[in-house]
């Protein structure tokens, strides 16, 4: 039983905060990423849409989880700052004249990823302005304000019609180039989509056991007391709102490699209030609640698919009929999670995880 | 709860899946029945598996029956993506049927990579030019077509010669026309540039752009800012609710402009909707109104009856017609793929791209379909626009238009917008 956490005392604070703190964690991480890596082998290419579609919603969500989970900034407009990294990596890939060097070294779309992030980081800062007067229901306003200025206004009305193709902007097949790769198949888009959750958990995980990190749970706890401590509210407020918002960019500049394709529509108000739902579901505060609810949202809607899919043959009515239980499948799952269980599916997975680590002195 | 529900569910779903073992031809089909476009989407859901169950009954595909994979994504693209590929590698289909251009534009990369046809609802002419979206198709003339088409019928039947316009017309001044659609939409936007262009080729003054939802429920502030350009022709670009809204309330604001609308736009909904509001509105149709008599409509409406008799035929509208007209044109490339042993991507887009002067159940006028042609070089499915206006609350043929004989040397620089 050498391998279980049980009985493992930390005598400092570097030690509760280290990366690998059994062997067994390293064992269960080194796992993680080999599953990671095999996953396309295991699984009908099906899934491979169905996972990147995780990974998308797993990187949005994450600056959701960071200002309303870590920092106490309520959002209700983050599909506006993923929607600004989605144009920014769309147009800079379509109408920057790049060197022929960089193109051939496959260095356009990272750039442009890198740029997306800060465009977005940018962006969030500007409607996190407010935060510094203002919070609760007034910041969701602000907030919400982000959605309607950016998408309907700003970019369906002006930037879409850069170049113009209409509203949209199509990307010819080869143009997300990675290094040698060229980014045209699922199973090359589910990598990188993994690579990217990887690596941006990672930062945020490091970012939390910062004092950055300190300052923003400082601030969600009780901004007075924090302020009374000497952490300077309103710069933390804004660090956090231009984290949240580069990764925002980054999980819209990804989406771009599924689709090829970019749309106001990709960004409706619709994205926003599910992401909140996401993390609602998942557990706030928790960055295992970000990847539980995204895991939960996308699978729900997927079962709920194989379901109906093949009953419809035999019943009909079932296409037309059942099918709003679907629709109504992700507002019932917030209620009720609100209701029996408000800490989300991470506290499960913590309590879950806690009976097997005290195992077999549980009580 | 796990007893009662959800393993009888399970059962029956393995029960459904294991009851096909015969050979059958699998084809998919993205509907939107909760979505944003629901409003003209629920009837085209049920129309297609009506039409589906017609094929069936009357001899499949070659005998070999039809398997339909029906999904609603909400009009939702990350959905659309999701089921198009469970489509692709779990159901195995051979083809699939589309709904929205939002969603068949953001497909059309990982159709057209995947060789699979796509036959869509979206008539967008960014669709139909083969070097770009080889197995792209859709089966109703293009909005681009439809939208010049309604602009010059408008030109010629009712500026020309309609009294309410004799005055302006004699004091020489150039009709002002507006459009009235969803920005953000690419269905709404897609024939913008196209009816602008022609606009202007008939000499028209085009005002300022005005952005209604495709989910509104108020467009006075639209109505105003177009008010303000004193408008002699608006079109409208969304679907039927949309639609129906900016006109009440064009109407209630006395704009005193004509309408047109483009094909989702106009149907008997809106006459219902609009009441005399909607009088005199035109608007283009993929094919004959629900209940028109024509060549096989009887077989649609027994078939409405018989699948879904809960349905009340009141409530039964255009986009029914439309899913048989697309479910048999589908049908026909597919018969003659398999014919020639080649029920595949590639096999499918050669016998679309046979198709001459096609009309379904090759039968000329059924279903009021004009004929359809496919080439190599051209998947603009028609020339000719079929525009309709409301008389006394009731759609009536307004003109039938040829665009490429009319316009023969521009003809082929429209392809593809």
């Amino acid at each position: 039983m050498g391998y279980l956490p049980c009985g493992i005392y930390h005598e400092y604070y570097k030690q509760d905060h280290a990366w690998w703190q059994t062997r067994f964690v390293y064992v269960k991480m080194v796992l993680l990423v080999l599953v990671l890596i095999l996953f396309p082998y295991l699984v009908s290419p099906m899934w491979l849409s169905v996972a990147y579609t995780i990974s998308y919603y797993i990187l949005a969500c994450m600056g959701v989880q960071l200002l309303i989970g870590y920092c106490g900034q309520i959002t209700l407009g983050h599909a506006a700052f993923v929607a600004v990294g989605a144009y920014t990596s769309a147009m800079m890939v379509l109408f920057i004249p790049w060197p022929k060097l960089i193109v051939d070294w496959g260095l356009a779309y990272p750039i442009s990823m890198i740029a997306a992030g800060i465009a977005a980081g940018m962006w969030s800062v500007l409607f996190g302005l407010p935060s510094a007067r203002v919070k609760g229901f007034y910041l969701i306003m602000t907030t919400m304000a982000a959605q309607w200025i950016t998408v309907p206004f700003i970019i369906t009305q002006y930037v879409s019609r850069i170049g113009g193709r209409g509203h949209y902007f199509s990307l010819p097949p080869g143009t997300v180039k990675l290094g040698p790769w060229v980014i045209d198949s699922d199973v090359k888009v589910y990598y990188l989509s993994a690579a990217l959750v990887v690596l941006l958990t990672l930062v945020m995980a490091n970012l939390l056991r910062s004092k950055v990190g300190r300052a923003w749970i400082a601030i969600r706890d009780n901004d007075i007391a924090a302020e009374t401590l000497g952490v300077n509210i309103v710069w933390y407020k804004l660090v956090a709102f231009f984290v949240a918002g580069f990764f925002a960019g980054i999980a819209g500049s990804f989406y771009v490699t599924a689709l090829y394709f970019v749309s106001p529509e990709h960004y409706e108000w619709f994205f926003s209030l599910m992401w909140v739902g996401v993390i609602l579901i998942g557990g706030v505060g928790s960055l295992h609640g970000t990847i539980f609810g995204s895991m939960f949202v996308v699978l729900v809607f997927k079962f709920l698919e194989m379901t109906i899919i093949p009953m419809t043959d035999m019943f009909p009515w079932f296409a037309m009929k059942l099918i709003y239980i679907k629709e109504s499948a992700f507002g019932l799952a917030v209620v009720l999670f609100l209701l029996y269980e408000p800490n989300g599916l991470s506290y499960r997975y913590w309590q879950l995880k806690n009976y097997f680590n005290l195992w077999p002195f549980s009580y | 709860m796990v007893k009662k529900i959800i393993l009888p569910l399970l059962i029956l779903s393995l029960l459904c899946t294991s009851a096909w073992a015969a050979e059958v031809v699998k084809i998919g089909s993205l509907n939107d029945v909760t979505g944003a476009t629901s409003d003209v989407g629920k009837d085209m859901a049920l129309g297609i598996r009506e039409a589906v169950a017609y094929v069936n009954d009357t001899g499949g595909i070659n005998e070999k029956k039809i398997k339909l994979f029906q999904y609603d994504y909400g009009y939702r693209v990350p959905e659309a993506i999701t089921t198009y590929k469970r489509f692709r590698d779990y159901d195995k289909v051979v083809m699939v049927l589309g709904w929205g251009t939002g969603d068949t534009e953001a497909l059309s990369p990982t159709i057209n990579r995947d060789k699979m046809p796509y036959l869509s609802c979206s008539f967008s002419g960014h669709l139909c030019d083969p070097k770009k979206t080889p197995y792209n198709f859709v089966y109703g003339t293009d909005y681009s077509t439809n939208a010049r088409a309604a602009i010059t019928a408008w030109y010629e039947e009712i500026w020309m010669k309609s009294p309410k316009w004799k005055k302006a017309k004699e004091s020489g001044r150039k009709p002002r026309f507006v459009c009235s659609y969803a920005f953000a939409s690419p269905y709404a936007s897609a024939p913008i540039k196209a009816i602008k262009d022609q606009a202007k080729l008939l000499g028209f003054e085009i005002g300022p752009d005005q952005d209604v939802s495709l989910t509104a429920l108020d467009a006075k502030s639209q109505v105003l800012g177009a008010k303000a350009f004193k408008p002699d022709l608006m079109w409208h670009g969304n679907t039927t609710m949309s639609v129906s809204t900016t006109i009440k309330d064009a109407y209630m604001l006395g704009l005193g402009a004509d309408h047109i609308i483009n094909n989702w736009g106009f149907d008997q909904n809106l006459v219902r909707l609009t009441a005399e509001a909607g009088e005199g509105v035109i608007g283009a149709a993929a094919c004959a109104f629900y209940g028109m008599d024509v060549p096989y409509m009887d077989k649609v409406v027994e078939y409405t009856k018989k699948i879904n008799p809960g349905v009340a035929q009141e409530v039964r509208d255009i986009r029914t017609v439309q899913a048989w007209v697309k479910v048999q044109m589908a049908v026909d490339a597919m018969k003659i793929a398999d014919k020639k042993g080649q029920l595949n991507g590639p096999g499918i887009l050669s016998a679309f791209e046979t198709f001459r002067d096609w009309s379904p159940f090759n039968t000329p006028g059924a279903l009021g379909r004009p004929p359809v042609t496919y080439t190599k070089t051209d998947h603009r499915p028609s020339a000719v626009s079929m525009i309709y206006i409301i008389k006394g609350g009731k759609i009536t043929l307004l003109k039938k238009i040829d665009m490429r004989a009319k316009y023969a040397d521009k003809w082929m620089s429209w392809l593809g917008w």
